[in-house]
């Protein structure tokens, strides 16, 4: 009992006797963001000055103003800024369940080393990356391979002593592995519905569509490994497409497949209907392609963060018309109207489409 | 309600509870190591609560400090994940050192928890300012707002963050 009694009464000897009264902490307060204000005149801070001295508990208070200065001033703004703005509680309230998940999952994709959380990699965490449409992530896994997640993509990272396992669940990805450096080499594997793969030191892509995956290699090799049916080494340069029961023929892959981490869409001759397809990958709603203009070859690099400015770059060159409805939730690629008549980009056809871009919403 | 008879009030809640609070916990987080942890955390919540009371209701009152510590934990988590979330877009070069990221870390918590009362756009308006120097006026056209409005958000700021500050 005693005991418990000269612990109450230390503590109360420890706090602070001194309290700060709180109208002098509403003064320090304003006179703080008088001094951030960038219309501080000279004779501001000569009153500042003379209220700071004008009493000790003044001082004090900015004192305690100096230290708060200090500690915003340390922040780095890239670190702080997307830490401290986050969404309102009630916006996280939704998101609780989830959130622990992706911790775990954040854990794992911090190189093995930063915060002491070295032991991240070594507890087996099961993790989830999503993004939506129009977004891409570029993520570091606890072996320091580099992931890319293009659009409308989800991805688990499960990461333990006997390997280094993704798991695509949907979209698309890039990879750039590491060397293992842990004491046991763990293979780095790919995994869809389809079957797994496993990179022998490289750098390549894998896109899960519905019936099929699609890969492609731009460094090293990856065997591709089918549910079902035999596994074979894909080369660098090579790109092919398998499901649980086949491997399609190699055909020859290049870097422009994996533009979209660079934020392009590259064509080299694509069909309309081809390119309308890949671009709606990259914008919410739908963006559909006339069968009239479907054959129409298109070539260029086009920005897939800005999906308007490439449909108003299509219309400016090919004689399509964008016809969108539903504040531009739903676009048709259309032959243009006077195209019939003439195949020079008719200008009143492109005024009426650029109207139409910029009335949505 | 001496001080004896308030930790004898906890010890007994402990010996006839601790494990009927770690179970709902692990219900509610899905995991028995943060359970175990924030379990712990109830109890020293409650050891070191200014006015224990009587206590009708042991399990009601529990999950109820429970509750307030777990939504204080989320709020932790979703700061680190979010600054996690930042220190692996930064460019290698710029990342501070892992000393430093600790110590920013640490920083931040007390900085959220400042700033915890302020409304969400008195909250950017304070942010902008003071991480990234931007200009009251700035502030006011970014925010759509007034700048009187802008200077008031600046000085409950800073009025939330001395009020904090040891």
């Amino acid at each position: 009992m005693s005991a418990v009694e000269s612990s109450a009464s230390s503590s109360m000897l420890g706090a602070p006797s001194s309290a700060i009264a709180s109208r002098v902490l509403d003064e320090a307060a304003e006179w703080l963001m008088r001094l951030h204000d960038s219309t501080v005149t000279e004779a501001d801070r000569r009153a500042w000055a003379h209220w700071r001295q004008s009493h000790p508990d003044h001082a004090r208070a900015w004192a305690r103003a100096e230290l708060l200065m200090n500690k915003l001033g340390g922040l780095p703004s890239a670190l702080a800024m997307p830490s401290l703005a986050r969404p309102s509680a009630s916006a996280r309230d939704g998101g609780r369940r989830a959130a622990v998940g992706r911790l775990a999952a954040l854990l794992a994709a911090v190189p093995a080393g930063w915060l002491g959380w070295q032991l991240a990699s070594e507890r087996g965490w099961t993790a989830e990356h999503r993004t939506a449409t129009g977004e891409r992530r570029e993520l570091r896994l606890a072996d320091g391979s580099r992931l890319v997640l293009n659009t409308a993509s989800a991805i688990d990272v499960r990461f333990d002593a006997a390997q280094r396992l993704v798991v695509l669940h949907a979209g698309e990805i890039l990879i750039a592995t590491a060397p293992d450096t842990g004491t046991a080499h763990r293979p780095f594997r790919v995994a869809t519905g389809h079957g797994t793969m496993e990179a022998l030191g490289t750098r390549f892509s894998v896109r899960k569509e519905d019936g099929a995956t699609r890969i492609a290699v731009l460094e090293g090799a990856v065997r591709i490994a089918p549910r079902a049916a035999a596994s074979r080494v894909l080369p660098a340069g090579q790109q092919a497409r398998f499901h649980a029961a086949a491997i399609d023929a190699f055909t020859p892959a290049d870097e422009a497949g994996v533009a979209w981490a660079q934020g392009m869409l590259l064509a080299d001759g694509m069909r309309l209907a081809d390119f309308a397809a890949e671009l709606s990958r990259y914008r919410p709603g739908a963006l559909q392609c006339d069968a009239a203009v479907g054959n129409l070859r298109i070539s260029g690099a086009f920005p897939i963060d800005d999906t308007d400015r490439v449909l108003r770059m299509l219309v400016s060159t090919y004689p399509v018309d964008a016809v969108t409805r539903l504040r531009g939730y739903w676009v048709t690629l259309v032959p243009r109207a006077d195209a019939d008549a003439a195949t020079d980009a008719g200008t009143g056809a492109h005024t009426r489409t650029a109207t139409n871009l910029s009335a949505k919403g | 309600m001496s001080a004896e008879a308030a930790f004898q009030q906890v010890h007994t809640l402990y010996s006839d509870h601790h494990g009927w609070l770690q179970s709902w916990l692990r219900k509610k987080l899905g995991n028995s190591f943060d359970a175990a942890d924030l379990a712990q955390d109830t109890f020293a919540r409650l050891l070191t609560a200014r006015n224990p009371e009587v206590i009708a209701q042991p399990r009601a009152y529990l999950t109820s400090v429970a509750k307030n510590i777990l939504v204080n934990w989320y709020q932790r988590q979703a700061l680190e994940r979010a600054y996690l979330e930042a220190l692996a877009l930064m460019p290698e070069p710029e990342a501070p050192s892992p000393e430093q990221r600790l110590l920013i870390l640490q920083t931040l918590h007390e900085i959220d928890a400042m700033l915890d009362a302020l409304k969400p756009l008195a909250r950017r308006a304070f942010l902008l300012s003071q991480l990234d120097g931007m200009k009251y006026e700035d502030i006011a056209r970014e925010l759509g707002v007034s700048l009187a409005t802008v200077k008031r958000y600046m000085q409950q700021g800073f009025r939330g963050c001395l009020a904090l500050m040891e």
